[in-house]
């Protein structure tokens, strides 16, 4: 969970989790609310189900001390979140809905209005996250967009290397080898992630030792790096593609250095470097190997 | 086109496969089963098998293909014996289906729709997701480079040593294992066959579970059903399993959200009221050891569940009988966190090469 630490937040390390948990659903008040319900209506064979369950998770996994002894043993910062998936809330709210729905069909609740201002209650507080998702149609049957299959095509075919190397914009570079593990990537996930919310320092962009950092302070960040520094980045990373969203700023000054425009697509533009300092890479051979047995 | 088709008919195909892993090792033809619970616990003793025989073919750095060749006949095997010994079991099951499905029309349409409407939400959109980066990816860096593991997924270069996070985790190899026999790409399998099976899946549990609360009243069954697909799609953040569940559906760690910690609970749901289940403990000891095998989060996440709900279960009964089957089923999770824990101290590395 990003922006949260046992060590930083201590006690408040919980209440944090699970305001991120939950967002502006409501379901785990919800669920809460709903155990109580279940505790004084329902009969002995249900609340045996959920009520020991939801007594232990409350003096363990929503006991705010508990994150803190557990932090001694493993660190759980990032993944805390996932005892909350133990909570029941898919199977205990449909539980009690259901069996209000039932009621009203049934003709035992004559108010129905509470239980229709819950339901709607509910469906508000929850479709914000929902429209906000990103959900789209899929493309094509890959469900990646059609212009990173473009481009993917365009490098292969202009290449004379089986394993050509490029530099993707972060989302490209993300779903490229899910569709083209020929293709090999300058920047891995964890170089990108860094960058997203990071600037580089003068000694990281000069570090020839992580040349990638240069790329990314300079064309994704846009940080001051000269021009002829990116390029010298790009061999020492071996990259012979670099394919930026075409109104990047950046594509005149690599221009001038010396890199060629190979195509564009409908929003991006796919630049190649000449130089005989970019090698060729190949899979390691494993034949040698394979002579001994299992 | 022929993908898409093949990658479809791959949906219940792949059903099949657990199913008959399922009756085999809780014995359908012999007792009583929950025709559900054989599904699940065949999908997770499969992958335990699956794992067992391509360990030895990763840490000794032999090509997939070689893995593919050896597995293919053992699973052609296994599924066979599970045929001939349970055939009379999955005709009565077929028959006692179709007699269902003409007797509760309604019922199995409103069922049907809901879990199809699923189905389709999961395999026709598009969502960008940082995961897929990694287990998509290694479905098509292991199929590109006939090696296990061995090359990082991000970036296609070479790895000198295994990453222990991800090394025992085997489900995407065996996506990769099925896109190699059944000439499909990694995105159609991820994202469409596999997709569609853990949407199956899971809704199947779903219906277990509703069956269990509303016993023989079906009309609960049904809008128990479809209120949890309408929760899951509502209860929508970042961190939810709902949303492991409809956005990243292709890792393990929603299998693991979604299936295994509900599959523990539906088992503690009937063995706290004292309901009639075949091999409850056996089914969790696979459980528990499959998820270490399809996802590394099951390794603290299912001896928490386990712990949640049989610490209670035991005190609730006064009894400490369980106590050692429910220790084993703690023991392949404890175990990997402790390796985890090992190799991030520095106790051991695995390279991938000899040395």
């Amino acid at each position: 969970m990003p922006d949260v630490s046992v060590a930083s937040d201590k006690i408040e390390y919980l209440f944090k989790c699970l305001e991120k948990y939950n967002g502006s659903t409501g379901f785990l008040v919800l669920f809460f609310v709903m155990l109580i319900f279940v505790a004084v209506y329902a009969d002995d064979r249900v609340k045996r189900i959920f009520v020991p369950l939801s007594v232990v998770m409350v003096l363990t996994v929503y006991n705010p001390l508990f994150p803190l002894l557990l932090t001694k043993i493993t660190k759980i910062d990032s993944e805390y979140y996932r005892f909350f998936w133990i909570t029941p809330v898919v199977v205990l709210v449909p539980y009690v809905f259901t069996k209000l729905i039932l009621a009203i069909i049934d003709g035992k609740i004559k108010n129905k209005a509470p239980i229709i201002v819950l339901a709607l209650l509910v469906i508000v507080m929850s479709s914000k996250s929902v429209t906000e998702s990103g959900m789209r149609i899929a493309e094509n049957k890959y469900k990646i967009p059609n212009e990173l299959i473009e481009i993917s095509k365009i490098i292969h075919a202009d290449s004379d290397k089986e394993y050509p190397k490029a530099f993707l914009e972060f989302e490209y570079n993300m779903q490229m080898r899910q569709y083209d593990a020929k293709m090999l990537l300058t920047i891995d996930r964890e170089d990108y992630l860094y960058a997203v919310s990071n600037e580089y320092t003068t000694e990281m962009i000069d570090s020839d030792e992580f040349p990638q950092y240069r790329l990314l302070a300079g064309l994704i960040r846009y940080q001051n790096v000269e021009p002829e520094k990116i390029v010298e980045g790009l061999k020492l990373t071996n990259t012979e593609y670099v394919v930026l969203t075409t109104g990047s700023t950046m594509i005149p000054a690599l221009k001038e250095e010396g890199l060629t425009e190979v195509k564009k697509t409908k929003g991006h533009t796919i630049l190649k470097l000449d130089s005989e300092e970019i090698e060729s890479i190949e899979l390691i051979d494993y034949s040698n190997v394979y002579k001994e047995g299992l | 086109m022929t993908d898409v088709i093949i990658g479809i008919l791959a949906v219940p195909l792949n059903l099949i496969i657990y199913y008959l892993f399922g009756a085999l090792i809780l014995k359908a033809n012999k007792r009583p089963v929950n025709e559900g619970l054989l599904l699940i616990v065949g999908f997770f003793t499969y992958h335990i098998l699956f794992f067992v025989v391509l360990f030895p073919f990763m840490i000794k750095y032999r090509p997939f293909s070689w893995f593919v060749k050896t597995f293919l006949p053992i699973l052609i095997v296994i599924l066979l014996v599970s045929l001939i010994i349970n055939f009379s079991h999955i005709k009565a099951l077929i028959n006692k289906g179709i007699l269902f499905v003409k007797r509760e029309k309604l019922i199995s349409v409103i069922v049907f729709t809901v879990i199809l409407l699923q189905v389709i939400i999961v395999t026709g959109t598009y969502n960008f997701t940082l995961d897929a980066a990694y287990y998509v990816s290694n479905v098509t860096t292991t199929l590109q480079t006939d090696m296990i593991n061995v090359y990082d997924p991000f970036t296609g270069s070479w790895l000198d040593h295994y990453e222990v996070r991800y090394l025992f985790a085997t489900y995407s190899i065996n996506d990769a294992f099925m896109c190699k026999i059944l000439t499909i790409p990694a995105l159609i399998q991820t994202k469409l066959t596999m997709s569609a099976v853990v949407i199956i899946m899971v809704n199947v549990l779903y219906i277990m579970i509703a069956k269990c609360l509303y016993k023989d009243d079906l009309r609960g069954v049904a809008i128990m059903v479809s209120l949890m697909f309408i929760v899951n799609i509502l209860f929508y953040t970042i961190f939810t399993s709902s949303l492991f569940l409809f956005t990243r559906t292709y890792e393990g760690k929603t299998i693991i959200g979604n299936l295994s910690v509900l599959t523990i609970f539906y088992i503690f749901m009937l063995l706290i009221n004292d309901e009639e289940i075949n091999l409850p403990w056996l089914s969790m000891f696979i459980i528990s050891l499959g998820s270490v095998t399809v996802s590394s989060s099951g390794n603290m996440l299912i001896p928490a569940t386990l712990s949640l709900l049989f610490v209670p279960y035991m005190i609730i009964k006064k009894t400490l009988k369980p106590l050692i089957k429910y220790l084993c089923c703690l023991l392949p999770g404890v175990v990997m966190v402790a390796v985890y824990i090992l190799y991030i101290e520095g106790y051991f590395v695995l390279y991938t090469y000899p040395r």
